[in-house]
């Protein structure tokens, strides 16, 4: 299984071509309808002042996605980031801070980030989470973060992400955990949870 | 032969008593695997002057020489430096940064990429750039 890493991690990543030269920044990340995988990356210029740009990445250009920078044949495969960023909106935008529910109505919390898979599925695996204190019983002081998986069937209504129940018997404390919780493979969700 | 080993050494040219400076540093081609350009300095003030990789006649023992003095001044090819450049794995982790290169002073050929992570083979090689010098993961 490929490098799991957090959608917000990318961010200021470079986008580097397989000629060694750095064109851009990755400002955020786009993700599509339901939030199964990564369509583009929206970029910023390289320097520290700069802003963003006027081109996108979509994911068909995308090489790899690794630990420290994102990989691109070249130049080439940039497009338009408005004609990117016109069906789908930005992680940011989007889903984070948006309501997590299970399909009975309970309250799971709010999303703080966004699990994905590095290589070249750019799957998105489940999120980071703040926990309500009905879901992680605890004091308030301490509210603890927890990864849930995205699980196969996730429904978007507005602003809140509709989990099946099944997903969240087992979380995780922290990025390595989520790993070997999800660890079934690549690709598109597979298996059930142990 | 290392280009650290080269860096430092006399320019010498046949029909010049003196040296014409001394080698700053190799450029190297990575997609093609072989040494493109020597950069050298006339002086301390002085430019950079860069060579292409035939014009050089022979390299060691304790100078480089070069056919004829001949160097076009402002044609600067994009070359970039090797040594302390970082590596980038097409996978897009990173893989330390250059040591040192061996190559072939007979040919140009490069041999091997010494990093901080161990010895890349010369055909694992992708490219060059401003960023980084890219490696097919192994």
């Amino acid at each position: 299984m490929n490098e799991l890493m957090a959608a917000r991690s990318i961010s200021t990543r470079p986008v580097v071509t397989l000629g060694g030269d750095a064109v851009a920044h990755v400002k955020d990340t786009v993700c599509d309808s339901d939030t199964s995988r990564i369509t583009g990356f929206t970029l910023s210029g390289r320097g520290l002042l700069s802003g963003p740009l006027k081109e996108g990445l979509p994911w068909s250009a995308v090489w790899a996605l690794g630990h420290d920078a994102v990989m691109i044949r070249d130049r080439r495969g940039l497009v338009s980031a408005a004609a990117m960023t016109a069906q789908q909106q930005t992680l940011r935008a989007r889903v984070l801070g948006a309501r997590v529910l299970t399909e009975a109505g309970d309250e799971v919390g709010t999303v703080l980030d966004v699990v994905v898979e590095g290589g070249t599925g750019g799957w998105v695996v489940g999120f980071r989470v703040a926990a309500s204190r009905r879901f992680v019983p605890g004091r308030t002081r301490h509210r603890r973060r927890v990864y849930v998986p995205r699980g196969e069937s996730l429904t978007v209504a507005g602003r809140s992400l509709v989990l099946p129940g099944a997903a969240l018997r087992h979380v995780a404390d922290d990025l390595p955990g989520f790993t070997a919780l999800v660890g079934g493979g690549p690709g598109p969700w597979k298996g059930s949870l142990p | 032969m290392l280009f650290t080993e080269v860096r430092g050494l006399p320019v010498l040219a046949p029909t010049r008593a003196g040296p014409l400076g001394t080698v700053t540093s190799l450029a190297a081609d990575a997609a093609s695997g072989t040494v493109s350009h020597v950069r050298f300095r006339g002086g301390r003030l002085r430019g950079e002057t860069v060579l292409p990789w035939d014009a050089v006649r022979s390299i060691g023992p304790g100078a480089l020489r070069v056919e004829s003095a001949y160097a076009v001044p402002g044609a600067d090819p994009p070359c970039h430096d090797l040594l302390d450049r970082r590596v980038l794995t097409d996978a897009g982790t990173e893989h330390g940064t250059v040591l040192d290169v061996a190559f072939d002073t007979e040919t140009g050929r490069l041999l091997a990429v010494l990093t901080t992570r161990g010895e890349v083979p010369v055909d694992r090689l992708l490219g060059l750039g401003d960023h980084a010098l890219v490696v097919r993961a192994g």
